[in-house]
């Protein structure tokens, strides 16, 4: 099974991977709308790095009640019309990178748009452990 | 269209705030960042105010590529009348506030008035807040962010520090610890208003159309023209590669410009930069990460930049890196702008060891030089006196001839006699000696045009000023060498119009012009475009530059040709028929 795996010590901190995202998915530029979580900011222990992205882990798939997301040919697929909002994929997602909406969730489609913007080779879509 | 056509307006003096349609007239002939901060400025300020009293106003202005996928798009433009000139002054802050304010809805804030006491700014989308910053007041930059982060969350915040709140004319602005808006003592403005921070959280989105379309488009550019051999030094070393470029043809400022040449560059060139080097860093949508988070013995800094390593370095005898970064933090902290603090500290150098002035404090000295920006930034002792900047210390103490800054704002570190269009420039620069405006050492001390000739320079400096104008308006990077035309055709999709490379080149101009009639309103003219006496006079002694000085007629030869060419009379003020060309 691929997925996207972060690479923290050649991360810059620029979120084009965040707009890539969100371009992709939602047809905006937001970087809180995009289905993955990377941040590069000071704390007062210097720099932190830190980044979570979709490894296909299926907490979601396991846990969603109504099968509103499956897995399908190794990605995440989401059926809008099964979803209650009950938010329960998006409490479970170990790496926080489910998004809620006013209507449904996003989920990550490992579309890579992410990987491909990504300046340094930061983000891969490579073998996860299954 | 990217522009959110939302202005937000904030009075300090009476606690209120409210929205107003951007000038959509004055967006369309000045951009946003740069121009249109000096558009509101030019016809928002009455002539002749105070710069530190309530009449003055603070714009942190975006530009239309702001919070979009465009590379190298992440700059601010902060602007108000400068406290340290009495001209104009614009800014450029790299980091991730412009899309933030953006994504909160705004093309701009303006601040206006006085607060009675010390407030923050505090901007989550159509929530705006002005808070006590009585805990924060008498603090650094660096824990100001940090108090503000523990209370807000994951908010971007510009802040200053007691630079800023002792009202000096080299104190900045800074965001994410180690990002400026550095010169002309514009974080002396928020100071003035009892401002200690802005902080901004926006949760929305921008909009445009085919919006897949363009960013596949964008992600072709930015591999075929962002990151390619002409910008990528940014990331293998950024700024600190030009030290031993500069040294290497004699204009590295040194020992407060007495030589162009240091003997132990080796010890602050990107060598020894990068051997400190923890990790790249970016502005928001930046591939190119300029930037260079850095560790030295009990010190670190995200830095320090090629202007830092020469002013605080080899212009202060300081040929050790650990003590250069460690200056380096502590000016971020306090937030002085390193460039003219290095000046003040080297200046004051040079007067002790001439015995002009005894300020306890020689080139070289480490010990003493690390006690500096405190002792500047909070008015101690001796600081006090360097906190005045180098024309008023010179004023004061003597030594105006070799006191190296032009309309009060201290030079940047490019010697002018070994690369004179730079002499031009920084003399007909809008906000006094600044590199940002035109850097045309990269093509005479750095490329191929002759140095030490007067011939052309006028030309070269004009077309510089001119795009990057555009540049900072748009706003894209200096750090990307972006062609107009590859900005108009970017522009185009962004505005949804037909943005033209011609049209770019105009707005340019009206730009610099407008930054000029500013300028020619507060009095300036003719006499203040010049450079200190030790660059026409002084020859230097060491390296490629030995024996060069600018002599003063070529000087003024370049001069007069530059104000013909601008369509300016003989005493640089802008003539009626350009200003009608430019619809000024």
């Amino acid at each position: 099974l691929k997925a996207l795996v972060f690479h923290a010590e050649k991360c810059i901190g620029c979120k084009l991977c965040h707009l890539a995202c969100s371009a992709q998915n939602e047809g905006e530029f937001n970087p809180r709308l995009a289905r993955l979580k990377i941040t590069s900011s000071y704390n007062r222990e210097g720099l932190f790095v830190k980044g979570q992205t979709c490894d296909l882990c299926l907490a979601c798939v396991e846990a969603c009640p109504e099968d509103a997301i499956i897995e399908k040919n190794g990605r995440l697929a989401f059926i809008a019309d099964l979803c209650t909002d009950c938010g329960i994929c998006v409490d479970i997602c170990p790496h926080q990178v489910i998004v809620k909406k006013t209507k449904g969730v996003g989920v990550c489609v490992q579309c890579q748009s992410c990987a491909n913007w990504c300046p340094t080779e930061a983000l891969t879509f490579e073998e996860v452990k299954k | 269209m990217t522009y959110t056509n939302k202005i937000l307006r904030v009075n300090l003096t009476s606690g209120q705030s409210t929205t107003e349609p951007l000038n959509k007239d004055w967006a369309r002939e000045y951009l946003g960042g740069k121009g249109l901060s000096i558009k509101y400025l030019y016809e928002e300020l009455k002539p002749g105010i105070d710069p530190l009293s309530a009449e003055n106003k603070l714009i942190l202005m975006t530009g239309p590529t702001a919070g979009t996928i465009v590379p190298n798009s992440g700059k601010l433009a902060i602007a108000a009348k400068s406290p340290a000139t009495g001209t104009i002054l614009d800014c450029s802050i790299g980091g991730h506030f412009s899309p933030e304010l953006k994504f909160a809805g705004y093309d701009a804030v303006i601040i206006e008035g006085k607060a009675k006491d010390p407030v923050f700014l505090y901007i989550e989308d159509e929530k705006v807040e002005l808070l006590s910053a009585a805990d924060l007041w008498g603090k650094g930059a660096h824990e100001t962010e940090h108090l503000l982060a523990d209370q807000l969350g994951d908010v971007i915040t510009l802040a200053i520090g007691q630079a800023g709140e002792n009202l000096l004319p080299m104190a900045c602005i800074s965001s994410e610890l180690y990002r400026q808006a550095g010169r002309g003592g514009i974080g002396a403005v928020m100071g003035s208003k009892n401002l200690k921070a802005v902080s901004v959280r926006g949760t929305g989105g921008i909009k445009i159309a085919d919006i897949r379309k363009f960013s596949a488009a964008m992600n072709k550019i930015k591999r075929e023209d962002t990151m390619t051999d002409d910008n990528m030094w940014t990331y293998t070393d950024g700024t600190p590669m030009i030290v031993d470029l500069s040294h290497s043809t004699g204009i590295l400022p040194t020992r407060n410009f007495q030589e162009g040449t240091f003997d132990q560059f080796e010890n602050i060139n990107s060598d020894a930069v990068k051997s400190a080097l923890k990790a790249k860093k970016a502005c928001f949508a930046c591939p190119l990460a300029c930037s260079n988070y850095v560790k030295k013995g009990k010190t670190e800094v995200e830095g320090p930049e090629y202007e830092t390593l020469a002013l605080c370095g080899s212009n202060c005898g300081i040929g050790d890196l650990e003590a250069v970064i460690e200056f380096n933090r502590l000016c971020d902290d306090h937030c002085l702008d390193t460039i003219s603090t290095g000046n003040v500290v080297a200046f004051a150098m040079e007067l002790t060891e001439k015995g002009i002035h005894d300020f306890g404090i020689r080139f070289g000295d480490i010990e003493k030089f690390l006690t500096m920006p405190t002792m500047i930034a909070t008015k101690q002792g001796t600081g006090a006196e360097l906190a005045m900047g180098v024309k008023k210390m010179a004023a004061k103490y003597g030594g105006k001839d070799f006191a190296m800054e032009v309309k009060g704002l201290e030079i940047p570190g490019y010697e002018p006699r070994g690369s004179w269009a730079m002499g031009l420039a920084y003399a007909t620069s809008d906000r006094g000696a600044c590199h940002m405006r035109a850097w045309p050492v990269a093509v005479e001390a750095f490329g191929d045009v002759d140095p030490f000739t007067s011939e052309g320079k006028a030309e070269l400096v004009i077309g510089m000023q001119d795009d990057n104008s555009v540049k900072f308006s748009a706003i894209f990077c200096d750090c990307w060498a972006i062609s107009n035309e590859r900005m108009a055709e970017i522009l185009s999709m962004l505005l949804e119009r037909e943005v033209t490379a011609a049209e770019l080149t105009t707005i340019g101009e009206r730009i610099y012009n407008l930054a000029h009639l500013f300028n020619e309103r507060e009095g300036f003219d003719r006499k203040d475009d010049n450079l200190p006496a030790r660059i026409h006079n002084e020859k230097l002694t060491t390296g490629a530059t030995e024996g060069k000085l600018l002599p003063k007629a070529e000087y003024e030869k370049m001069l007069t040709e530059y104000y013909k060419l601008r369509g300016w009379d003989e005493n640089g003020k802008i003539t009626a028929e350009k200003k009608k060309a430019l619809n000024l």
